[in-house]
């Protein structure tokens, strides 16, 4: 099996550029999102400021796991331990990313759904999936810190991994669909269909998904490369 | 060797080794007994509700198979027979070997389970086809996904209760298919009205096969 794993570089100009990017973006999206007019509906009213934050942060999560997905399948091909370190720090973001769009998505319903009862959580179909979700992550690092022998890990979690993924669409599309429930997505339509986004808010609301993937991009290969690094020293710890 | 006959073979020998104790059944039908008995305790003599009884069903069923089955592969490197093994058979007979077996425990679980269930709280089902194919299909992805992690969770050092918190989550498609399938069984609904479920419950059951007859691979190499 090959180990040469060459340092995870990442080219400087285009880093300091989607920096860059993703500060003015996510900056106007908050100055936007909080200050902009947005239209007046029924039961939404202000609370659809927070299609701006929880959305991208649930399109994130998905990017995340694709990311984690395709380096556990590689790491299986190829057995670059800095795979399995790509892997899972897709994953670890996927987890925290997930964390804030439950958060969110929380608050929402909250305001929304259940105006009026004063809960947080009413166990809709959407919601707990996403909780379920959450969980398989938590499974996916507590596997990780039972095995010590990095290349065991290495191998083992990513067939956890991918396993966890081929049940995912049942998880997030399958099921959730069947169920009577208020999120968009629910019986069978789809979230984003013509009528659901009003023109002035995909002003706001593009950039917002594009701040946060860059957002997620620039954390992850700053993450890989202190994990690489770790790595590194602790296979040669005079260095 | 022939796939078949080695499958076969893995399945014979399991098979064998568990009619000579029987300690791998006994456990998983004792266990969920105490749990069904256990949960009617708890709750007391009052009717439930269909949703309600489809659903403890269907959670005795899982806790069972997460905690009964772990040892199909953990007793093959206590035993020090994985390098036979290996040796002698591709790692697809040997999964399938496994499944098999496996499969054959959690159908007699399910059996039993649902029969001492029925019994108990004197359910009539009114579309047993119904439930019968809800339980079929429901042991089938059960037994798959839990034959894959029991070989995952042997390979780690430190087991102890790895097995049901791997499997559990993603076990929740399936549970709340079959306790949705068992429900409208248990009140007598129609096979159209539950195709949603049954769909369900076959996709989640072919996508977990072929996944897992994939992944094993790379679970049973060196």
């Amino acid at each position: 099996m090959a180990r040469s794993s060459p340092s995870p570089v990442v080219n400087h100009r285009l880093y300091r550029l989607v920096r860059a990017t993703v500060a003015v973006l996510l900056t106007g999206v908050i100055l936007a999102g909080f200050l902009g007019r947005i239209p007046e509906l029924d039961i939404l009213e202000q609370s659809a400021r927070n299609l701006y934050f929880h959305v991208p942060m649930w399109f994130t999560l998905m990017g995340a796991t694709i990311v984690s997905a395709y380096h556990s399948l590689r790491y299986l091909q190829c057995g670059d331990r800095l795979r399995d370190l790509r892997a899972r720090e897709a994953a670890w973001l996927g987890l925290i990313f997930g964390i804030l769009g439950i958060i969110t998505g929380m608050v929402w319903a909250r305001f929304t759904w259940y105006e009026g009862t004063g809960k947080w959580w009413n166990f809709d179909p959407k919601q707990s999936m996403a909780a379920v979700l959450l969980l398989i992550y938590g499974a996916y690092f507590v596997l990780r810190d039972s095995i010590e022998e990095p290349d065991t890990r290495g191998r083992i979690a990513a067939v956890y991994n991918l396993f966890a993924v081929v049940t995912m669409p049942f998880l997030l599309y399958i099921i959730p669909r069947q169920l009577p429930s208020l999120h968009p997505g629910g019986e069978g339509s789809p979230a984003f269909s013509q009528t659901d986004l009003a023109p002035a808010m995909r002003w706001v609301f593009y950039p917002s998904v594009l701040g946060f993937l860059g957002l997620f991009w620039l954390l992850y290969t700053q993450r890989v490369r202190l994990a690489w690094i770790r790595d590194q020293l602790r296979d040669t710890p005079d260095l | 060797m022939d796939w078949l006959a080695g499958t076969w073979a893995v399945f014979r020998k399991d098979l064998r080794i568990e009619l000579r104790n029987r300690y791998g059944i006994n456990t998983l039908l004792l266990f969920v007994l105490g749990t069904l008995l256990l949960v009617l305790f708890a709750v007391g003599p009052q009717p439930l509700s269909a949703r309600v009884q489809s659903a403890l069903l269907w959670i005795a069923m899982l806790f069972a198979a997460s905690l009964g089955l772990g040892r199909s592969f953990v007793a093959e490197a206590e035993g020090g027979t994985v390098l036979l093994l290996r040796l002698n058979t591709r790692p697809s007979m040997v999964f399938v070997g496994k499944l098999l077996f496996n499969m054959l425990l959690v159908g007699g679980l399910t059996l039993f389970a649902t029969g001492a269930f029925l019994f108990l709280l004197d359910i009539s089902v009114r579309t047993p086809g119904l439930l019968a194919a809800a339980l079929g299909l429901g042991t089938i992805g059960l037994a798959v996904a839990t034959t894959l992690l029991a070989a995952l969770v042997a390979r780690a050092a430190r087991r102890g209760p790895l097995l049901p918190v791997l499997l559990l989550p993603l076990l929740v498609p399936l549970l709340v298919s079959g306790t949705s399938a068992t429900r409208k069984a248990f009140v007598g609904r129609s096979w159209l009205q539950a195709q949603d479920e049954l769909l369900t419950l076959l996709g989640f059951a072919g996508a977990t096969l072929s996944a897992a007859v994939i992944l094993f691979d790379y679970l049973w190499e060196e």
